[in-house]
């Protein structure tokens, strides 16, 4: 059986990439990740470990969240970009933010799909338990939610450059 | 044509007979491929790897107090607390030392009524976290040197358990396990 530190150790940061993809929020999503496994430890730590079962509490406590306090996009984060090129950073770092702006735009469980499958943690079985839904339906949404998310992010971009069109006149 | 596909492929869920409809797509229809890489372009971006994109500098001393490790209750220690302000993980040298490295402990114990750190980098002295509103969560971030540090959390009552979110741990000489840190060592 896996001892739950090389469980811990092997889910670790994909779960915190999840939250993090639904959040924008780094500070909370660290917060989310100790206090799942807080919660895992302490009620499922005999069982043999479950990724299914750590990303449902995860997902849990997340909605337990966003019903007391709402929903706040921040996108106080950037992915990493090699080099210290400000230039180069700020454009990662705006790119980055809209596909987090974009990712709000989706429906709840459209986002969730993406936001599951881009752990690469989880299979579509395993996704399909944890949100409800068939193994089927998780393999077409999840089709469905990236063109949707590409659809949204052109959108974004034409909007964008027509603004810039207007400024320059 | 069974466009889904590229998501099973993003996804690696492929079946070996899809395997065969999806190769074939991709050589036989310029669309499916561009498609294809797009989406998997799209899902670069979506997994990237991400980090905080603000420092907030070192503002400030710790001031430790407290007795010891095993004569915690006073009143004094929950009035005289003091924490840094600092960049979170994964920016070291931030503040006025660039070899210290900050650090922020988050434990969720909303049952307690003080929550105190003690670790190699207070002299073993037990330091009061702060309460984070009423979420549960209690905090606290202090300047490292960059290195391995020990240290323990402990309840009110002195009981002494250790952060769930470092698998790193070692037995002390009082029979308790303290949790092993290691920041700012790449």
């Amino acid at each position: 059986m896996e001892s739950f530190e090389a469980f811990f150790t092997r889910h670790r940061e994909r779960l915190f990439g999840y939250l993090m993809r639904l959040t924008g929020d780094y500070d909370l999503s660290r917060d989310l990740l100790q206090e799942s496994f807080t919660r895992y430890l302490s009620s499922y730590a005999n069982r043999d470990p479950n990724p299914t079962l750590l990303y449902t509490i995860a997902r849990n406590a997340l909605l337990d969240i966003r019903r007391r306090q709402g929903r706040a996009l921040h996108t106080d984060v950037e992915p990493t970009a090699p080099g210290d090129d400000p230039e180069r950073r700020f454009l990662v770092r705006e790119q980055y933010r809209q596909m987090l702006s974009a990712l709000e735009k989706l429906k709840d469980t459209d986002r969730e799909l993406l936001a599951l499958a881009a752990t690469g943690d989880l299979k579509y079985r395993q996704i399909a338990e944890i949100l409800g839904i068939s193994e089927n339906g998780v393999k077409v949404r999840i089709h469905r939610s990236r063109v949707r998310l590409r659809q949204i992010l052109e959108e974004m971009n034409h909007e964008r450059a027509s603004d810039q069109r207007l400024h320059r006149r | 044509m069974k466009e889904h596909l590229i998501s099973v492929f993003i996804d690696d869920e492929l079946t070996l007979n899809e395997k065969i409809e999806f190769v074939r797509a991709v050589c036989d229809r310029p669309g499916f491929k561009d498609a294809t890489l797009h989406l998997i372009a799209q899902e670069q971006w979506l997994r990237s790897e991400i980090v905080p994109s603000e420092h907030v500098p070192h503002t400030g001393p710790v001031r430790r107090f407290g007795s010891g490790l095993r004569n915690l209750l006073r009143p004094a220690l929950a009035a005289a607390v003091v924490a840094i302000l600092a960049a979170v993980l994964f920016y070291p040298g931030s503040g006025t030392d660039p070899r210290k490295v900050a650090h922020r402990f988050v434990v969720y114990r909303p049952d307690a009524g003080q929550v105190f750190i003690a670790g190699s980098f207070s002299r073993w002295e037990p330091v009061p976290l702060r309460k984070a509103g009423s979420s549960g969560y209690w905090e606290l971030t202090l300047a490292l040197p960059a290195g391995e540090h020990r240290f323990t959390y402990l309840l009110d009552g002195g009981r002494m358990f250790a952060d769930p979110t470092l698998p790193a741990r070692e037995q002390d000489d009082f029979g308790g396990v303290n949790s092993v840190l290691r920041v700012g060592t790449g």
